[in-house]
């Protein structure tokens, strides 16, 4: 317990400090995790309104699979993005292997079912009719949809924010494919793992308890911008 | 349409800030690495110090010295540091790797609980404390990885002509060998361990080290991945990388590291380092 102490101490000395190592590993964090969400959200969404307007022939199938995509384990993710990226394989070529990028793209494949599954089902929510009497009242289907997006808007920023949990709070890919190079790949996770394996547990709760301070403040803004009430 | 044409526009941003962080392909360099060295921290050290008199950006990609020997049979490695000799004899011989130089070295070590239930201390030699904690059935926990640390305990077990497998006594961590004194520690069980890794371990886990085998050094060589084999290995950047590092600049990296904090070197390089005294 008193190693727990030590650590959120430590983390509040790190902060406070303004230790460049903690700075650089959490801008990492945020800025892959960052991308990786946007991507998420601009695919999950694009999946979601196509399964849930267009409701195309094996709907059911795909939504299955992208619910079960929420469970993908990130260490399988890891191994294909890494084969994927490899000199060897098919996308050697871009030589993306051990950067930030390949983090971003192991961090959107696991993101995105979570948003495409979660949107789907909060569209789907919508009472069906809304979308016809919106298109009958002359909305091109591209204001239709940021119409029904704003009508769902609680479910779809509830949908972000899984997603950016899901990205922000993973290791096993992030590790396999982007290296935990020190000032490039080395994230908030890689980070505690890293310490952890050299044995200085302290500095690996107090970076423990700056992620979950960088997720609570994080999460705490889409929250207010999700109770808000919506513009007229 | 304006939004979503915003938000692609922010997706590409990003990429773009992600991907110019990145070097161009033919300044990176991908070092294997094995645990012992990045557990230790002197792989940081070693990175930093490369980078500081080079235009190569170092990718290291770490894992037991098996992991990194099949990934660099892969041609996905540029330049290896491992510590597994058979291993990398054999690694040689099939045409995948060329000069092995040897950079530095520590010593294999049983380590195990204060109280020495099987008599470790008074062993003559490794095979004999094998013997022991074989004979008094005390736990013995085992990387299982094929790691170089690994490799090693199965030849001194075949050496001691005990077959531990499959006994209730030998336990499989499969981790790194960090965490693999920690797992022995909790369980208050013998495993083998380098020194490096136990010197920066031995005040965070409740074992001492009670038979260090002088008599066989464990040494970690650097081995260039052969380019004619795998088109991709970046050959230039891999002769520049063993030359620094068997150079009498890469010698102190290692002769230094550890001085500060421990008061020792942690690695004893092979050659000397000209200008630091190199401790024990």
């Amino acid at each position: 317990m008193d190693l727990i102490w030590d650590g959120v101490t430590e983390a509040l000395r790190l902060i406070f400090s303004g230790d460049s190592y903690v700075y650089e590993v959490t801008f990492t964090s945020l800025l892959v995790s960052g991308s990786a969400t946007l991507i998420a959200l601009v695919l999950g969404l694009s999946i979601a309104s196509f399964l849930a307007f267009r409701a195309p022939p094996g709907r059911t199938l795909a939504l299955s699979a992208f619910n079960a995509g929420m469970a993908l384990p990130p260490v399988a993710v890891g191994l294909l993005v890494s084969i994927m990226l490899w000199r060897s394989g098919p996308l050697g070529q871009l030589h993306l292997l051990y950067s930030r990028t390949a983090i971003v793209i192991a961090q959107a494949v696991i993101a995105t079912p979570v948003v495409a599954a979660l949107s789907t089902a909060a569209l789907q929510g919508l009472n069906p009719n809304l979308r016809l009497q919106v298109l009958a009242l002359g909305a091109s289907r591209w204001q239709a949809a940021l119409l029904l997006f704003r009508e769902a808007r609680i479910s779809l920023l509830a949908a972000a924010m899984a997603g950016f949990g899901a990205a922000i709070s993973e290791v096993g890919a992030t590790i396999m494919v982007g290296g935990n190079i020190k000032g490039s790949t080395r994230t908030l996770t890689s980070a505690i793992v890293l310490e952890v394996g050299q044995g200085d547990f302290e500095t690996a709760i107090a970076l423990s308890f700056i992620l979950l301070t960088v997720i609570l403040v994080l999460i705490t803004l889409f929250t207010v911008l999700q109770q808000r009430r919506p513009p007229a | 349409m304006a939004r979503r044409t915003a938000a692609l526009g922010l997706v590409v941003a990003s990429l773009a800030l992600v991907a110019s962080s990145c070097g161009g392909a033919d300044n990176n360099l991908i070092l294997g690495a094995t645990t012992s060295i990045q557990d230790t921290g002197l792989l940081d050290e070693i990175v930093r110090a490369f980078e500081g008199v080079t235009d190569y950006h170092v990718k290291p990609s770490v894992g037991g010295s098996g992991e990194v020997l099949a990934k660099a049979r892969r041609g996905e490695l540029d330049v290896i540091m491992t510590h597994s000799p058979a291993e990398e004899d054999k690694f040689i011989a099939d045409g995948e790797g060329l000069d092995k130089r040897p950079v530095m070295q520590n010593f294999f070590l049983i380590a195990g609980p204060e109280g020495d239930p099987a008599g470790v201390r008074g062993a003559g030699n490794m095979s004999e404390a094998f013997k022991r904690i074989a004979g008094a059935e005390e736990t013995f926990v085992t990387r299982g990885d094929q790691s170089g640390t690994h490799i090693r305990e199965l030849s001194i077990w075949a050496e001691a002509g005990i077959t531990p497998q499959g006994q209730s006594w030998y336990r499989e961590s499969s981790t790194g060998q960090g965490q693999n004194l920690i797992v022995a520690s909790d369980k208050d069980a013998y495993t083998l361990v380098d020194s490096s890794t136990f010197t920066v371990f031995e005040k965070k886990v409740g074992l001492r080290a009670l038979l260090t085998d002088g008599a066989k050094p464990n040494v970690y060589s650097v081995i260039r991945v052969a380019s004619d084999r795998h088109q991709n290995v970046n050959a230039a950047g891999a002769i520049a990388f063993a030359e620094f590092i068997t150079s009498p600049a890469g010698q102190c990296v290692i002769a230094d590291f550890g001085t500060q904090v421990y008061g020792k070197s942690l690695f004893q390089p092979v050659a000397r380092c000209p200008s630091a005294n190199v401790g024990g």
